[in-house]
């Protein structure tokens, strides 16, 4: 349904997409995990329309998204940013954008009661949005790009800074509409969310994608291992330094920066011989934690980084 | 452009307008407000009345014959008062110096000419008085030598056209100002009507652009199949209506409690709608280019009130010198100010407003080319 190929975009000195290619299937649901300037919102810009200047193509539905215009009424954008009237009441919101698109009005009336509930604002959606909390506004922001019944969702960050109750409502909302046969494309930063709603991870970082698949595929590459944090008072460099005659003999260093590291261990016997020759150099431990594989031991393998929370 | 498109522009437009409207403070600007300027305005420059209440006429009488004297005791009357001096005085209001030969002349039935002068300062409404006052006085005599001349008056024009050229009063002031000077609701009720189309369409349409940019609310209508340039026709077109509908609330205050008379509605609309029009693409521009809503509140009360004063929406640009009239050129107000009262108060019809309709026009699709080349629509 959608096929992103080798785009490249950059800001100047900085490459923001690095021959970036993906495809998405129909009723997909891919969460897009990246740190920090992974060139999320970037990608989400080219495809939304709003972004110039880049090279690759992409094509959706069987054609070329940026030459088909009437594709954008099969495509729903969720910005980061709420873009939305705050002088309006929510069913006058949904009305007012879905209004945008080629949808029959009586069609979009009808709809936007849907919606309503589905994100559960029924019971005010008579309210300006102006007095809703950020999750009902995050809440809200999503139904917006719904409205039209995409067969593509793209939303960027749909869950940052709010509660954990409105989170939980959004990512119900993407399974759902992910169920119903919409692609969905969503960036995070949380690992969790990704593990329990997507039906295909990928992790990006410096515009390129590192890896994707399913959670348990993506697992399988830090293997069957455990994953041992680290923090004390220590330097990057010296923490690597210390440990550098035990790499490979079931310890590898993942992430190292100073006064937080992050190790797999084929067992968890390595951690005494670590812990040695960690105080052998004088590096102070003051927290040790054990975890079994998951998505953030592939995150922090694959990127050295770890997610900004 | 496909009805599609037609109907996104329509639809943004109209969500705009609707925004602005449910604005509770929007009744205040747009209606309260600008009622007070026109009772204050109209009550200041009442049309008709705003000279003094007796005009005062100094006459030299240098008149040999009998004619002169009885002439003057037509001029006479409640509004107007004679001083009557032996030479010319340096200081006068309006002055009228009845010559030597003037009985001679009329008894010879011979054309010859007055002249009245009037102060450059004096009012003008006083001396289009008197020089009223003087064609009646003028037209008694001629009737009276007639009556006791010939009999019937009728038949006497018929046969003696020399006659009605007998006197002719020579005046300096400018043409078709003699007589009236645009003032009362009539002047005021258009001098708010285009004051607040000015600051209504650059504060709320320059804030609503600016702020629909940074909500990133514009951007976003962009996800939709709607193109740059049609957002940028539904944003210049809902600032037009809002200039409009501001423009026909006064209008519709102004004719059920002021009795307004626009002396032609409908080319009076046009006048309205062309302003508007540059007033929008005003608009959109400043919104492109400012990012603060005190600034843009700021500048659009400054620029609609400098506006308004130099292009005569509150005094009539009559009563002004002819340099501060001029000066007054460059405020998009006057053009329309200036074909509002050609309207209403010259007899004007289109040609005569064909020039301000240029101006407006022109100033609408320089401000336009403007707006739409700094259309920003993101931050
Ligand atoms: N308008 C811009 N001008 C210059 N550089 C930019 C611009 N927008 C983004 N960048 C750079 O491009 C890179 C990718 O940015 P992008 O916003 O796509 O990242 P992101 O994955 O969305 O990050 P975040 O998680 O912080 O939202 C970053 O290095 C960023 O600094
Ligand atoms: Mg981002």
């Amino acid at each position: 349904m959608l096929e992103i190929k080798s785009l490249t975009k950059s800001y100047g000195d900085v490459l923001a997409l690095d021959h970036f290619s993906l495809e998405l299937k129909k009723g997909e649901v891919l969460g897009l995990l990246g740190p920090n300037g992974a060139g999320k919102t970037t990608l989400i810009s080219i495809l939304a329309g709003s972004l110039r200047d880049f090279t690759g193509g992409v094509s959706f539905l069987g054609k070329d998204l940026f030459s088909d215009r009437s594709l954008k009424n099969r495509m729903g954008i969720v910005p980061q940013d709420m873009a939305f009237y705050e002088e309006l009441n929510a069913a006058d919101n949904l009305l007012f954008w879905g209004g945008l698109y080629d949808v029959p009005r009586a069609d979009l009336k009808k709809r936007a009661a849907e919606i309503l509930e589905m994100v559960e604002l029924s019971g005010r959606s008579k309210e300006p949005v102006k007095n809703f909390s950020g999750g009902m506004k995050r809440r809200l922001n999503t139904a917006i790009g719904l409205l039209h019944k995409p067969d593509l969702l793209l939303l960027d960050e749909p869950t940052v800074g709010i509660d954990v109750q409105a989170k939980v409502s959004i990512l119900d909302l993407i399974r759902k509409v992910g169920a119903a046969g919409t692609g969905v494309i969503f960036t995070t930063h949380q690992l969790a969310e990704v593990e329990d709603t997507c039906s295909r991870i990928a992790i990006m970082d410096r515009g390129r994608i590192l890896a994707q698949g399913t959670l348990v595929e993506l697992i399988r590459l830090v293997g069957e291992k455990d994953i041992v944090e680290i923090t004390g008072e220590f330097a990057a460099a010296a923490f690597s330094e210390a440990l550098v005659d035990l790499d490979g003999d079931g310890v590898e260093l993942l992430s190292a920066s100073d006064n937080q590291a992050a190790l797999a261990v084929s067992d968890t016997d390595r951690i005494p011989k670590i812990l040695d020759r960690l105080f052998r150099r004088k590096l102070a431990v003051t927290d040790l934690k054990i975890k079994t594989p998951n998505l953030e031991a592939v995150f922090l393998k694959l990127t050295g980084r770890s997610l900004r929370d | 452009m496909t009805m599609k498109t037609l109907k996104r522009i329509l639809h943004i437009a109209g969500n705009d307008l609707r925004i602005m409207v449910s604005d509770k403070v929007y009744f205040f600007w747009s209606l309260a407000f600008p009622v007070l300027f026109i009772v204050l305005f109209g009550l200041l420059y009442k049309g008709g009345g705003n000279g003094p209440a007796v005009a005062e006429l100094t006459v030299v009488n240098r008149d040999q014959g009998r004619w002169g004297a009885y002439f003057l005791e037509k001029v006479k009357s409640p509004g107007v008062e004679i001083k009557a001096v032996d030479e010319e005085p340096e200081a006068y209001n309006r002055l009228l110096v009845l010559p030597a030969d003037f009985s001679a002349k009329i008894e010879a039935r011979a054309a010859q000419s007055l002249a009245l002068k009037k102060r450059e300062d004096a009012s003008t409404e006083a001396a289009a008085r008197v020089e009223a006052r003087l064609f009646q006085a003028i037209a008694r005599v001629i009737s009276e030598l007639v009556l006791y001349g010939e009999g019937d008056l009728l038949k006497f024009w018929d046969g003696h056209p020399e006659f009605r050229e007998l006197v002719r009063v020579k005046t300096r002031f400018p043409e078709n100002t003699v007589t009236v000077v645009p003032g009362g609701f009539d002047h005021s009720i258009p001098g708010a009507t285009v004051q607040f189309i000015m600051m209504m369409v650059m504060i709320y349409g320059g804030v609503t652009v600016m702020e629909d940019r940074k909500k990133g609310v514009m951007g976003r209508m962009l996800f939709s199949p709607l193109s740059t340039g049609g957002l940028f026709q539904a944003k210049l077109l809902g600032r037009w209506a809002m200039g409009m509908i501001q423009a026909l609330i006064l209008f519709v205050v102004g004719k059920v409690f002021f009795k307004l008379d626009l002396g032609n509605v409908r080319l009076s609309l046009l006048v309205i709608a062309v302003f508007a029009l540059a007033m929008a693409a005003l608009s959109v521009f400043i919104g492109s280019l400012v990012g603060k809503e005190d600034l843009i509140i700021g500048l659009a009360v400054l620029l609609a009130n400098v506006f308004a004063a130099l292009g005569g929406c509150w005094w009539p640009i009559e009563v002004v010198p002819a340099g501060v009239r001029q000066a007054g050129m460059i405020s998009p107000a006057y053009w329309a100010m200036d074909a509002l009262h050609k309207l209403r108060f010259f007899q004007g019809d289109f040609a005569a407003i064909l020039p301000h309709l240029g101006v407006l026009l022109g100033l609408s699709a320089v401000l336009s080319g403007l707006a739409a080349r700094y259309f920003k629509i993101r931050d």
